[in-house]
């Protein structure tokens, strides 16, 4: 695997995936990163569809010194690929996702897609005493989803295996889950910042990892309260599909929905 | 007996290409080979009520495959046929599948009254991972879906749909296209379960496939040229086995068929590249279609 490697073991990192153009939502995970003394940022990636105004995350996490790996939709967008690569195969969910990918490749900037398609696919760094390898999808497939229900203990041994990895950061479903296997190797899913996974509420969640010597791996999922209705308001003003406003407002995903698993999906509304 | 359909391919077909083998996501298990209640026109497997050409796999065997793909970090397990709630093993091997991962049964429903949903209610509700239903239906229209599925069929794939989704269960309906584009069926049996009061309803496409009792109509070779470009992932044989009576089978379309058979002692052995040659291959080419959930 090429990637990039942190000179150094970290002690305690804060990661987030999904940012969808929620600019709203970054500000203030930020924010929140700030006050917990961490000593690096990461990204994994989609940082464009769904929400309004692309180019405005990309000022922010530059500021903030993120190191960002590339998602599906990062590459999609950097390549002007004809859709946005997520998975679906469903008719209904393809209609949404080609309103979103077509609003985001339209008003994404030539400078950002240039820096998104130099974006790393994976990074490698010591968290600690371990090894962990960050990814968008899984460390084997860009767009493949592991979702708490359909991924099975086998098979994350196997990815940790094959990434030859004691911890596997992932993001591309949208709901945060963290797995600690039997022999103590930990695949954590680290969610979404830029929509709310499908519980009712409109926060949405990012996770803080904190290495301590002799100590288990400490995994937490921090909540982000942050100004959903200015975020509703702009999507509104750009003619996004109101479905996906819904969702901003009501924290139920009305949307791409086949992909989840029976036991996610009977957790939502729809 | 319903005789299985003549292989297929063709002597002076064109060069086939050959997919490699990536990893393996989906154990299919064709538990009841194709023993079935119903008689469908387009079954890939020309599955029926008579004596099957193709038995049922032993529980034994299949327990053997289903531990071997947990090993190998198999991501999901699919139980098919035939009918498989007509293998009177049912439950307790959905219940082994599932402490190892996450396991959907392909059904026509007609065999899931309220005792049979109790169980898979309760089934579910003790697993680790999920477990999916998948109940065939194929028109909206209950005269139209029976004349393709059998009398009756249409009011018993409903019923256990009801049955499913009032305990939690979410079925997925699922549908073979007709080849009629213009016939907008996904919307139209979307449609269907939101006016049955199903409020997540789930429907999953399937293609029509030349094999079975479709076999002669359409499909062929995928060449090398043609595969230029293409992720192997497009084709589901890069990451699938299925199992059934006779061995292991590159793919659930093919499973079951000496044409599909692939040779080795454990299931790792059969993990190897695969030649696109059946008429089949073209319509995953094509389609770019999956026969899993999602």
């Amino acid at each position: 695997m090429n990637a990039p490697s942190e000179p150094r073991a970290l002690r305690r990192i804060a990661v987030f995936g999904g940012v969808y153009s929620n600019a709203h939502a970054l500000a203030a995970t930020l924010d929140d990163i700030r006050a917990r003394h961490v000593d690096a940022v990461f990204c994994l990636g989609d940082l464009g569809g769904f929400g309004p105004h692309p180019d405005r995350v990309f000022p922010l996490l530059q500021a903030a010194g993120v190191r960002v790996i590339q998602g599906n939709y990062d590459q999609a967008i950097a390549l002007g690929r004809a859709d946005c690569g997520c998975g679906y195969t469903d008719p209904r969910d393809n209609h949404y996702a080609r309103i979103s990918y077509a609003y985001t490749l339209a008003r994404t900037s030539s400078e950002h897609r240039r820096w998104m398609g130099a974006l790393p696919a994976h990074r490698r760094l010591r968290l600690g005493e371990a090894d962990a390898v960050l990814c968008h999808g899984s460390p084997r497939a860009i767009a493949e989803f592991l979702w708490e229900s359909t991924t099975p203990d086998g098979l994350a041994a196997r990815l940790l295996d094959d990434a030859r990895a004691q911890v596997i950061l992932c993001t591309h479903s949208g709901i945060k889950w963290h797995r600690r296997l039997p022999d103590g190797r930990h695949l954590v899913n680290v969610g979404v910042i830029g929509r709310p996974e499908n519980d009712g509420t409109t926060r949405v969640w990012y996770t803080l990892l904190t290495a301590q010597p002799g100590r288990e791996l400490d995994v937490e999922f921090v909540p982000v309260h942050y100004d959903h209705e200015a975020l509703a308001r702009e999507m509104e003003a750009e003619a996004l599909p109101p479905e996906f406003v819904e969702t901003v407002r009501t924290g139920w995903w009305t949307t791409c929905l086949e992909v989840l698993p029976g036991r996610e999906r009977a957790r939502g509304r729809f | 007996m319903d005789a299985p359909a003549p292989a297929g391919r063709l002597t002076l077909a064109p060069p086939a290409a050959t997919v490699a083998f990536r990893h393996l996501t989906a154990l299919w298990v064709q538990i009841t080979g194709t023993l079935c209640n119903l008689q469908c026109a387009h079954c890939i497997n020309a599955s029926g009520p008579r004596e099957p050409w193709l038995a049922p796999l032993p529980a034994d065997l299949a327990q053997r495959y289903i531990a071997e793909a947990a090993a190998l970090g198999v991501k999901e397990i699919y139980f098919t046929g035939g009918e498989p709630f007509m293998h009177p093993e049912i439950l307790p091997l959905l219940a082994f599948s599932l402490e190892r991962a996450p396991t959907t049964v392909l059904t026509n429903g007609t065999l899931i009254d309220e005792a049979m949903a109790d169980a898979l209610a309760a089934l579910a509700a003790g697993a680790r991972y999920s477990l999916e239903i998948r109940v065939s239906l194929d028109d909206p229209d209950a005269a139209r879906n029976d004349a393709i599925r059998g009398p009756g069929a249409y009011r018993r794939a409903r019923a256990a749909i009801r049955r499913l989704d009032a305990r939690g269960l979410l079925p997925i309906l699922t549908a073979t296209e007709m080849g009629d584009a213009a016939d907008d069926r996904y919307a139209r049996l979307r449609e269907l379960l939101l006016a049955a009061g199903i409020r997540k309803p789930r429907v999953k496409m399937l293609p029509m496939f030349p094999v079975g009792r479709m076999a002669g109509r359409g499909g062929g070779v995928v060449t090398p040229a043609m595969m230029e470009g293409v992720e192997p992932a497009r084709l589901q044989c890069s990451e699938s086995r299925a199992v059934a009576a006779g061995g292991v089978y590159v793919c659930p379309i093919l499973s079951g068929f000496p044409e599909g058979r692939v040779d080795g002692a454990t299931l790792a052995d059969t993990l190897g590249p695969t030649r696109l040659d059946h008429p089949a291959c073209l319509v995953c080419w094509q389609t770019g279609s999956s026969c899993r959930n999602a």
